[in-house]
């Protein structure tokens, strides 16, 4: 029999998904877009990301175990729906690979700034082949162990006990706020991961918890998220903060302990396995669509060309700006696609209730 | 097994090998003197700047290499330093900057900001002024102490932890500096003969050196600072009427909290800056008895009295140069909507505002000798 993934592993791998290089620039977006006391805001995409998770976790209980593929196909010839896995295949293999040459330029402006980005991209490309081609059960597991490695982190939060005020938090409220909407999307992009639950229905135990287990790792993401960023508005005065690329970078440089300093690169390295776990779970559910496509070909193979694909694609966008255009605009289709997957999911279930079993009353919550 | 050796060799791209680094760990900017005291055409021009670093050399205990450019920025002055010696400048290890005085006064947020934006320079480097050169004083060996560089970096370590001067680094310098209720402060240091002495500390409006506090008097500010613990202070008390008496206030924790009063006819601030201060007295020089109760209270209250009028005093200086270096500002601020404190013309306003402090003082011990009374 063929494990499946624990509510556990599932709330780690959402986690996990989740959160990646943006916790290092959203402070200062959220000082750009919702100025004073912009933290706060992000209670309410924590909220909006709770209720899409309600959505899902109905589609889930209707689903009943069966994938969203099986679901679509019940009701149109695979043939029609073969344009909309492509359009989900190339959207999540790009989202991997865009948000992997996030990190690699990110990264290049500490280490090796001269090396030449897709070299180092070939490692991390090689990296989460490895990790894709094992299944979904094994990456669960992998991203467990990176989560203990990533996790503690947060601990280093107390160091700024010290110069944390907060009289520094002003008692403005998003004063100062710009392109609200532009900025919201650009946070909310920071929460996306959540909707790839979409493809663990037929990998996940059939147990209550699995609904509740996105839940959680939605709400650790939301409390990393917010720690951070309360942080950064009393930590740093307000123009400050606006103006710093990489805010939490610059406060990991802050620490210093007796036998070490500057441990920013240190860390920095730790998050490529968050990254990573993003990367991954991209790729492989874009490796889902296309095992749906073309159901006999060898996976390992599929892999293999969805990566290789994937790189090639990364060769486009050079520099930060390029790359966080690019996902930006990748990160607003998701967005849709977080949204509209659900909804349609739940239409035909509840069509395809109807056609089975007329007589029930489809208003009640099963 | 090829693309493994292909992917290990990715490493060797960018190669940093310690033997041929050179890690600054001091730079000093300046004007040019040459260009200094030119003909005010060339003033209205941008300015050249005096740029040193040293870099510590191993072949002995002390030895350091000091170069020296001069160039329009700073980024161009690295440039220059670098064709001068075999080493690859890098500012990883950079652990102090020095501020000449003539050019604190024209304004330093340029410098500090290259400094920001580098991302191998370290937020914890610290901000110092030189009252005088800096490139002087960075340039000259004192034979007592460790190479230069160190022993102002120790130094300015050694004296933050007794107050004496406020710890700045190039975040709290930009923090303060970015921060519309605040003004920036930076220690300030002079050459002597044979050492390096703190001078004060150097008050800043804008980016531009202004002001300066005394270093006899550097304890006043830091009450008025903040909170901090460990502090060291010599009461004169003739300043309190009592001539000729001095008491050693030490191992001091002061708390301060500061209450915004607005008046109703708006416009009007009234700031109480409260401060709590305990320590202990070993030392006191003077008619009253250390070890007699209704003494200990009286020395109390002169020690608060006598710390009322120096933070009064201080505000007050601070108020003439209109530099708002306590940050009163973000506590009017905090009284305000966001419109009425964009509408606030604070630089004007702050000069008249009314401050008064009140100091508790709680001497915690008198030492572990009694003399007693015969």
């Amino acid at each position: 029999m063929r494990e499946k993934l624990h509510p556990f592993h599932i709330a780690i791998l959402i986690y996990m998904t989740q959160s990646g290089v943006v916790i290092f620039s959203l402070p200062r977006v959220l000082a750009q877009h919702m100025g004073y006391n912009g933290w706060i805001a992000l209670t309410v995409f924590y909220v909006i990301v709770a209720l899409n998770i309600s959505l899902i976790s109905l589609a889930y209980r209707l689903a009943d175990g069966k994938s969203i593929f099986q679901i679509i196909e019940h009701f149109f010839p695979k043939i029609a729906v073969i344009p909309l896995y492509i359009f989900l295949l190339t959207l999540w293999m790009m989202i991997g690979c865009i948000s992997a040459k996030r990190y690699i330029i990110i990264y290049q402006i500490f280490v090796f700034p001269t090396t030449h980005p897709m070299l180092i991209k070939i490692l991390v490309d090689t990296l989460a082949f490895l990790l894709i081609i094992k299944g979904i059960y094994n990456i669960s597991k992998a991203a467990t162990v990176f989560f203990w490695l990533v996790i503690w982190t947060i601990l280093l939060l107390l160091f700024f006990l010290h110069d944390f005020q907060w009289i520094n938090l002003t008692s403005f409220y998003f004063h100062e706020s710009s392109d609200i909407v532009t900025g919201s999307f650009r946070i909310f992009t920071a929460f996306l991961g959540y909707e790839l639950i979409l493809l663990l229905f037929p990998y996940a135990e059939k147990r209550k918890g699995v609904m509740k287990a996105v839940h959680i790792g939605n709400l650790l993401t939301f409390l990393t998220y917010i720690l951070v960023c309360l942080v950064c508005y009393g930590f740093y005065s307000f123009d400050q903060l606006k103006r710093m690329k990489f805010p939490m970078l610059d406060l990991l440089a802050y620490i210093e302990f007796p036998f070490v300093e500057r441990i920013e690169n240190l860390i920095f390295s730790l998050y490529l396995f968050t990254s990573l776990i993003g990367i991954v779970m991209y790729c492989w559910s874009a490796l889902e669509a296309a095992q749906r496509i073309l159901p006999k070909a060898n996976v390992k193979w599929l892999a293999a060309i969805i990566m290789a694909v994937a790189y090639v694609v990364s060769w486009v966008p050079t520099v930060l700006v390029e790359v966080d255009a690019w996902l930006q605009y990748l990160g607003q289709i998701e967005i849709g696609v977080a949204f509209g997957l659900p909804l349609m999911l739940l239409l035909f279930l509840l069509l395809q209730k109807r056609r089975d079993e007329p007589y029930i009353d489809y208003n009640e919550p099963s | 097994m090829m693309l493994l050796v292909m992917l290990l060799l990715i490493g060797c791209g960018d190669q940093r090998v310690l033997e041929k680094l050179g890690f600054t760990q001091t730079t000093s900017y300046d004007l040019d003197p040459n260009t200094e005291e030119s003909s005010d055409d060339e003033k209205q021009g941008q300015q050249k700047l005096l740029i040193s670093v040293t870099i510590p050399r191993t072949r002995t205990e002390n030895s350091r290499e000091l170069i020296t450019a001069t160039a329009y920025t700073s980024k161009e002055a690295k440039i220059k330093l670098s064709s001068q010696t075999e080493l690859t400048i890098v500012s990883g290890q950079l652990r102090n900057t020095l501020f000449g005085l003539s050019l604190a006064k024209q304004g330093i947020w340029e410098h500090i900001d290259t400094l920001v934006r580098d991302s191998s320079i370290s937020p914890r480097v610290k901000v110092t002024i030189v009252n005088g050169s800096a490139h002087e004083l960075l340039s000259k060996d004192y034979s007592q102490h460790n190479r230069t560089g160190k022993y102002l970096d120790r130094m300015l370590e050694k004296e933050a932890i007794s107050q004496t001067v406020p710890e700045i680094t190039l975040y709290r310098f930009t923090r303060d500096f970015l921060d519309d209720g605040i003004d920036a402060v930076a220690p300030i240091i002079k050459q002597l003969d044979e050492h390096v002495s703190i001078d004060g500390i150097a008050l800043f409006q804008g980016d531009r050196y202004v002001t300066k506090v005394e270093p006899d008097d550097t304890l006043i500010f830091a009450f008025l600072r903040g909170r901090f613990k460990n502090g060291e202070m010599s009461v004169d008390m003739s300043e309190v009427g009592r001539i000729n008496e001095h008491i050693m206030f030490s191992s001091m924790i002061s708390k301060r909290k500061i209450k915004i009063k607005t008046t109703s006819e708006g416009q009007h601030y009234h700031a109480d800056i409260s401060i709590n201060v305990r320590g202990s007295v070993l030392e006191y020089t003077g008619k009253l008895s250390l070890d007699n109760v209704e003494h200990q209270k009286q020395i109390e209250k002169l020690i608060a009295e006598y710390i009322k009028l120096k933070t009064e005093e201080m505000v007050a200086m601070m108020q003439k140069n209109n530099v708002d270096s306590i940050g009163l500002g973000k506590y009017v601020r905090n009284k305000l909507s966001y419109e009425e404190w964009k509408n606030l013309d604070w630089r004007r306003i702050y000069p008249n505002i009314e401050v008064t402090c009140n100091v508790n003082v709680r001497i915690k011990d008198f030492g572990k000798f009694v003399n007693i009374e015969q």
